[in-house]
This record gives structure tokens, sequence and C-alpha cells, in this order.
């Protein structure tokens, strides 16, 4: 129980931290929204900037603190208020988020059971083909950016073969419906993007579940299984990588903030109108209200997921309870 | 919508070759339209983000895609074409004249009869008071400062009999004129007047009213759909206006993505930089595809006047006579955008004032490194020249990160430079705090355009030279009295002496240096007559041409038809 209390609290320590610095930050940026404006979008007179200001509330002389206890308040109730173009934050957020969640999830999960697996089958025939090709050179690829990676597959699957589309997330002019047709323009606008995130990111899984099962192997529970005469395979699957698998079930979440970080990039990369590209806008624009909530939608994804994490791991590893 | 000058993907796009072509002979004119109804239009103009389906005229970040469709202006000022007089051309449109008196301080519009919002009520002189009077309410709207401007602020708008609206003015406001007829957007009283006025501006109107040539059918995050408005008042029977069905706006968030649909021949107008636009654009189809690249404003050196080095005259001489403005535009910017002139005047756009005698100052740099060692100046062992005190002539150029042409351009500059022992470095910023430093003076040298054009150089220079910027767009901050008086004049003048006090502040230009023109920032358009006539072309330049450019493209859009 007082682990849980500790990390609970560790949560909302760090939590307020962020908050904070997510308050601070923006406002120490060069430039305010009404000159963000100006520099953005073009045909606008100079001599809008007063309007502007009016506009924004710019040059409004508020209490700092005020301003800061009025900003921690509308975070709990969500309220966000108005983006630069003056679409509410929730709107303009909830409109883009199934699009990553998607992207990220999928991606996530294929490069988890990629990197598991080839961790898994690597360990076993330890020094084998498959072991001196794949780990090494998936783990080279995942320290590359995934932007120059999404660069590489968009210049050889897009613009040289033109298999792929380049950038969005369906075709122009497509009209969403659950169509067959739709959905597979969907999966092909998303393909390259995913790609480029599986790729870099199942070297990571890799690593780690290729040493655990190493370290697992040697256990004797393993050699009572081979002593027992059991198949091999219910041996890597059942003995050793059923073990093998914890640490990396918990690093799962933590490496969600690292994905999502990513996906900023990618979703760059290919225009793909999600989450992360919305970030990119927002902070280009100056636009505070909608960078501040997407600050706070990454921030509180990545805590609540370590949080989880946390509570996993103490599910089931008892020696945490009693830490 | 967006300024970026676009490499995003040049990577992508492929490597930029120079391609120096010029534009094809055009063929988008008024021939072969038979008067008939159809067709569907698509556009091609990077936005960077997704529709918010928003179309609130008076907010700057949407504003595009409902000025010129949907609301209209009282009057069209053609910035590209001028009268022999040099006054710009009027195309009278809500209203169907208008004329001063007391001195410039009193503007008669009459406004037009017979038209109707399309919800089907009238419109009339009341909706054009009560557009104004909003922009007074809420300053918030009033984008173009006619209630509390520097100089010449209306002071009153009013009914005068049924169909006239009187504009009062504290000062000759002549130049105002372009941002009462054409910069504002006629909004209807019925409709507008029903919301909170002084939280106009963050009114959504999702479902726009207007008087335009067509109405917002249906809007997404990726697409807008816009239908022709059949009551139109324009059309005529057996002459309808507009001729296109419909017209479609997509969302594109990168200008790769933009320029290939264009490409693909899946859009006819486009307001993309497109690199090696000859291959990847006009040689797909050369018989149907053209492009327009008409300069509207200067895209300049700014010295910081403040900076004692680069107060120096003899130093900005130097720097201007160092610069090959033709080897700028043909290497930097593929020869697209035009070398510039020192006398400010941007050609041929606005050739009606441009004084060929004072555009003296030609490219010698022998003559640069005479001028500083007459000023003083001595070539130091590394080859850069420095004054008495040991001040080196070493400074570094502000630009924006992303504008891959002007970094190309920059390059240029920062060896023709370097070959008369002045030495640069470029130092790239995002636009935001690159607008912050510029207008704040915390720059040395700094690459850049004035934010938009208008009706004749006296809206480019007088933001650019006027002492009452400094601090917004006199980024140089020069500061001259008489130069000032000359800008105060202006609104009061008659034509013939409009043309003198530009000739005057040209030669300012060419003199005194504040700024130095190295190229002529041009509109990006090109477009695909497979489908379509009736578009604006060099030899009839009845309109600015790019999509963004408002209220312009409505009148592209009531002059477009179908071809057969």
């Amino acid at each position: 129980m007082r682990y849980i209390t500790r990390r609970v609290g560790l949560f909302v320590v760090t939590l307020w931290a962020a908050l904070t610095v997510n308050f601070i930050i923006p406002r120490v940026m060069p430039g305010n929204e009404a000159t963000a404006v100006l520099a953005t979008f073009r045909n606008v007179n100079p001599a809008a900037l007063h309007a502007l200001q009016i506009e924004f509330g710019v040059n409004v002389h508020q209490n700092l603190v005020v301003t800061y206890l009025q900003y921690l308040a509308n975070c709990f109730t969500g309220q966000f208020g108005l983006t630069a173009q003056r679409v509410p934050v929730l709107t303009e957020i909830a409109g883009k988020l199934p699009w990553t969640l998607a992207l990220v999830g999928v991606t996530t999960i294929i490069a988890f059971a990629i990197g598991t697996l080839v961790g898994v089958l690597s360990a076993w025939r330890r020094g084998g083909r498959l072991d001196g090709i794949l780990p090494p050179m998936l783990f080279i690829v995942a320290t590359f950016p995934v932007f120059f990676v999404g660069l590489l597959l968009l210049f050889v699957f897009a613009v040289t073969l033109n298999w792929l589309p380049l950038s969005s997330n369906y075709s122009i002019g497509a009209t969403p419906s659950l169509s067959l047709s739709f959905v597979g323009d969907v999966l092909t606008h998303a393909v390259l993007p995913g790609l480029s995130l599986v790729i870099v990111t199942a070297g990571l899984w890799i690593y780690s579940m290729r040493n655990n099962m190493i370290t697992t192997l040697a256990e004797d529970y393993v050699k009572m299984g081979r002593a027992k005469g059991l198949p091999s395979w219910r041996i890597m699957t059942d003995y050793a990588a059923r073990n093998a698998i914890l640490p990396n079930l918990t690093g799962f979440a933590m490496q969600l903030g690292y994905v999502l970080g990513g996906s900023i990039l990618v979703e760059y990369t290919f225009s793909y109108p999600g989450l992360g590209y919305l970030f990119y806008t927002s902070t280009t624009d100056h636009d505070l209200p909608l960078m501040q909530a997407l600050f706070l939608v990454y921030t509180l994804a990545v805590l609540v997921c370590v949080l989880l994490a946390d509570f996993l791991t103490a599910g089931l590893d008892p020696r945490t309870r009693d830490a | 919508m967006r300024r970026l000058k676009p490499i995003t993907l040049m990577v992508v796009a492929g490597v930029l070759a120079a391609a120096c072509g010029s534009a094809s002979t055009p063929s988008g004119g008024n021939t072969g339209n038979t008067g008939k109804v159809g067709g569907k239009l698509l556009i091609d103009n990077e936005s960077g983000s997704t529709w918010t389906c928003q179309f609130n005229p008076f907010n700057p970040s949407v504003n595009i895609t409902s000025i010129g469709f949907v609301y209209e202006p009282l009057e069209f000022i053609n910035i590209l074409q001028t009268n022999p007089d040099g006054t710009p051309k009027v195309t009278p449109w809500l209203a169907t004249g208008s004329s001063w008196s007391n001195g410039f301080t009193t503007l008669t519009m009459t406004i037009r009869s017979g038209v109707k919002w399309s919800d089907g009520s009238p419109f009339s002189a009341n909706d054009v008071v009560y557009t104004f009077d909003a922009l007074k309410a809420d300053s918030a709207l009033d984008l173009n400062a006619l209630w509390a401007a520097d100089s010449g602020p209306l002071t009153n708008v009013a009914l005068q009999g049924t169909d006239q609206v009187v504009f009062t003015f504290n000062a000759p406001a002549q130049s105002y004129f372009y941002y009462v007829a054409d910069q504002t957007p006629i909004i209807p009283q019925h409709v507008w007047g029903s919301f909170d006025q002084s939280k106009l501006d963050t009114q959504a109107d999702a479902n726009p009213v207007g008087t335009g040539p067509y109405l917002m059918s249906n809007c997404s995050q990726d697409n807008i759909k816009y239908l022709r408005n059949t009551n139109y008042w324009q059309s005529k029977p057996g002459h309808p206006v507009p001729q296109v069905a419909e017209v479609d706006y997509p969302a594109f968030l990168s200008n790769t993505s933009a320029n290939l649909y264009l490409a693909q021949g899946q859009a006819q107008w486009g307001a993309q930089y497109i690199p090696n636009i000859q291959s990847y654009y006009i040689n797909k189809n050369p018989s149907t595809r053209h492009y327009w690249f008409p300069p509207t404003l200067n895209v300049s050196l700014f010295p910081n006047l403040t900076n004692p080095l680069l107060g120096n005259l003899a130093v900005r001489q130097a720097i201007a006579m160092a610069i090959d403005r033709s080897q700028v535009s043909q290497r930097g910017e593929s020869g697209y955008e035009p070398a510039a002139n020192q006398t400010g005047i941007v050609l041929p756009t606005y050739k009606a004032w441009y004084d060929k005698s004072l555009d003296t100052l030609t490219y010698s740099p022998s003559k640069a490194e005479q001028t500083l060692q007459s000023a003083g100046f001595t070539k130091g062992s590394d080859g850069v020249y420095a004054n008495a005190q040991g001040q080196k002539l070493s400074f570094t150029i502000k630009s924006i990160s992303g504008y891959t042409d002007w970094d190309a351009s920059l390059q240029v500059i920062t060896q023709e430079l370097k070959a008369v022992g002045i030495e640069v470095t470029v130092q790239d910023e995002t636009s935001t705090p690159y607008t912050n430093d510029t207008q704040g003076g915390n720059f040395q040298l700094a690459y850049g355009e004035m934010p938009v054009a208008g009706p004749g150089p006296y809206y480019e220079l007088r933001p650019m030279l006027f002492s009452g910027s400094i601090g917004s767009t006199n980024y140089e901050r020069y500061n001259s009295k008489a130069t000032d008086a000359l800008f105060n004049q202006y609104s009061g003048a008659t034509p013939a002496q409009q043309l003198q006090i530009i000739h005057q502040i040209s030669g300012v230009m060419a003199q005194d240096l504040p700024v130095i023109p190295v190229t002529e920032g041009v509109d990006w358009y090109q477009y695909d007559t497979t489908a379509f006539g009736g578009w604006p072309t060099q030899s009839d330049p009845y309109a600015q041409p790019p999509v963004w450019a408002t209220p312009d493209n409505g009148l592209v859009l009531t002059r477009l038809y179908p071809v057969s």
C-alpha cells in the first residue's frame, strides 16, 4: 500500500511540475499570438496588430499569479478556450486524436510483437544465423531518427516507385465512411508513417527481450523443462518467454512517451493530420491555448502510462509491494 | 494562406534544377465562352493546416475561405492595373460608385440596389453602415485600423438618403479608400446584428450568409465545397454568373502534396511555389498549363540604421553596389523573381510610378571598394574592411528558416559581399521570432519584405519608411521628417501630385539607401485551361491571380467559365 501511495504522490508532484513548466515555457517564447498571426498569414495589414492584440488579449496585463491559478483550474475542468483560429481547443484535439491514437497504437503493438518475437527467436538460437543478422540490423536502424527513415521510405516508395501516397491521412476529396474503399484508402496512407515508426521502435524491444530471454534460459526451471523432455517450442514459449516478457510489458507503457514524441516527427514528415502535426503547427503559430492543451495531453498520457506500469509491476512482483 | 516559401520536402521533390523558362503564351482570355454553366473547379493552395470550417471574414486565419466566395467588397481595386493617370483600376461592386469631397475627407458611396443576400433578404446601404459600425464596436475586427490609426482615421459612417453611405475622416484619407472599398467585406445586419456585438471576432460563422457568387455547401477538415449562387446579382437572363457550378478547396498540409496534385492535373487553380516548374508542371501539358508570377513587393536587405556602421551611408552604398541583383535573381530565385531596383518601385507592376532617371545605382564591386576606402575604411589582413577604430564590417543577416529560395539568394549575396571585403553570416529564425526581432530592431541586417501590397508603391514604401511604423514594419528604423511629410501629403494630393511624391520618395530610396531592394517577390500562380477559361493573365491582368488574394479571387470566380 505504501508503494502505491508513494507512486500516486510522485505522480501528482510530477504532474504539477509539468503543468507549471507548461505554463512558463510559452510565456518566455519570443512573440505572442498577435505577432504570430501577422507572421504566419498572408494578406494581413500590419495595422491589424492592434486589432489582433485586443482579440487575443495580449496587452491585457493580468496578475501572473491569478493567471496561473486560473490556468490550473482550467486544466482540471478541461476549459482550454479557443485556438488562434477561434475553434474550441477540445474540438480541435478531438478531431485529430483518433488518427494519432490509431497510428501510434497499431504501430506500437506491431513493433512490440515483431520485436518480442525476434528477440525470443534470436535468444533461443543464440549465435545462429537469425541472431547474427536481425537484432544488430534492427538495433542499428533504431538509432536512426524517425524522420530520416520516413524521408527515405517516402523517397523510395512514394516518389521513385510511386506505390504509396506521399502524405495526408486519406485521398483528397474522399468522403469518410466505413466503406471498403475508404478504409483501404486510409490504410494505404498509413503504411509509410506506420512503417517508419515500426522500423525505428522494433529494435528497442528486440534488445531487451533478447537479453531477458538469455538470462531466463539459464534458469534451473528451463533445464528442468528440458530434462522432462518437453518439446522445445513449449519450453521456449511457456517456460522462458513467458517470464522474460514481464519487464517488457512494463516497458511497454514507458515506451509510449518515446513513440508519441516520434509521432510528432512522423506526422510532420508525412503531413499526417494528427495530434503531432497539430502540435507542430500550434508551436509555429504560437497558438498558446492549443499548445498548452496538447502539452497537457502528451504529459498526461505518459504519466498515466508510467503510473499504470508501476501498478502492474506491483501486481506482478510481490517484492515491490514490501518496499 | 501561409506565407511559408516551402522546401519542406525538397529532398523528396527532387533536386532543384535551375529552370529559367518564361511563361508560355497565355490563352486564358475571354474567348470561347458559350455562356453555359457547369464543371467542378479545384483549388490548389497549401494551407498548412486543416480547415476549421469557420468563415468569419474578419478572422485573418480563416477569411481566405469566405471573402470573394461568399462575402464581397464595395468596389474592387486592382493592384496590378493602373489607369493612364496612375490611379488604380476600380471596378464597382456592391457600390455603384464613389466620390470624394471636402478635400478628401468625405467619401460618399452609392450602394447598388437589387442585390440579395444568399438567404433571400434584400441587401441595402444599412448593411454597409452596420458593417463599419461593427468594426468600431469590436476593435478586434478592425484589421485595417480604420477607426484607430495614426493618421486620417474614420470618424463617422452614416446613411444618406436610402442608398448612399457617407464616410467622414478627420484628415485627407485617399489612401484609406483601398481599405474601405476593397478590403472590408460587407456582412448582413439581419444575421450579424443578432450576435453579441462585442464578441463578433470570435463568432464562428459556420454557415455564412453573403452576397457573393458562391454558397458554402459543405465543409470538412479536408475540403470545402462551394456551389454557385443561383440568385447571384450579376446573373442576367442568358448571361449566368458565375458559370462554374462547383468549386472545391482542399486543405493541403504540405507543399509537396499540393504540387503533386497540380502536376497530376487534378487541380486547375494553383497558388504554389513549384521548384523547376517547367519540367514538373508545364511540360506535362504545355498547351493548357500556364503560369504567371506578377511581382508585387520588394525582397530587400534591411540595414539596422541604429547600428553605427550600417548607419554610415558609405557602407550601405558599398553593400548596394556589391550585390549583382540579376545574379541573385537567377541563381537564388531560379529567375522566377526578377531583380529589384534601388528606387523601390516594383516593375513592371508599378511602372507608371517609376522614374528611370533616379535609378542610377549599378553593380560595381570596384566602386563599392572605392566608396569604402574614401570613407576611411581599410582592408585588414583577413580581407575584411574595418574603420579607424578597428570595427570590422562583419554582420549577421536574419532571415526566415524554411524560405529556401531566400537562403539561396543570401548565399549569392554573402559571396558577393565577401568579394568587396564585407563579411556577412546568415542567421535563420522561424517566422515568429523573426517578426519579433525585425520589428523590435534586434538585428544587424535582415532579409525580408513588407507584409502586404496595395494599389501603388505608396502602400509598400510607407510602412517601410514612415517613422510612425518604427516598431512594426519600419524594420530599418529610418526616421526622416522630410520623408514623413511627403507621406502625410499623399492622402490629400491629386494623382499628378501623388506621382511627384512617389518620385521624391524614390529619390530618398536611391540617395539615402535606407533599404536595399534585391529581388521582387512574386505571387505564385498556375492555371490549367483544359476545363476552364477566363483566367487572369499577363496580358489581361484583371485581378491579382492567386486564390488567397482576397477579394480578387471573387472577381476571378465570376469570370471563369467551363470550356467544352
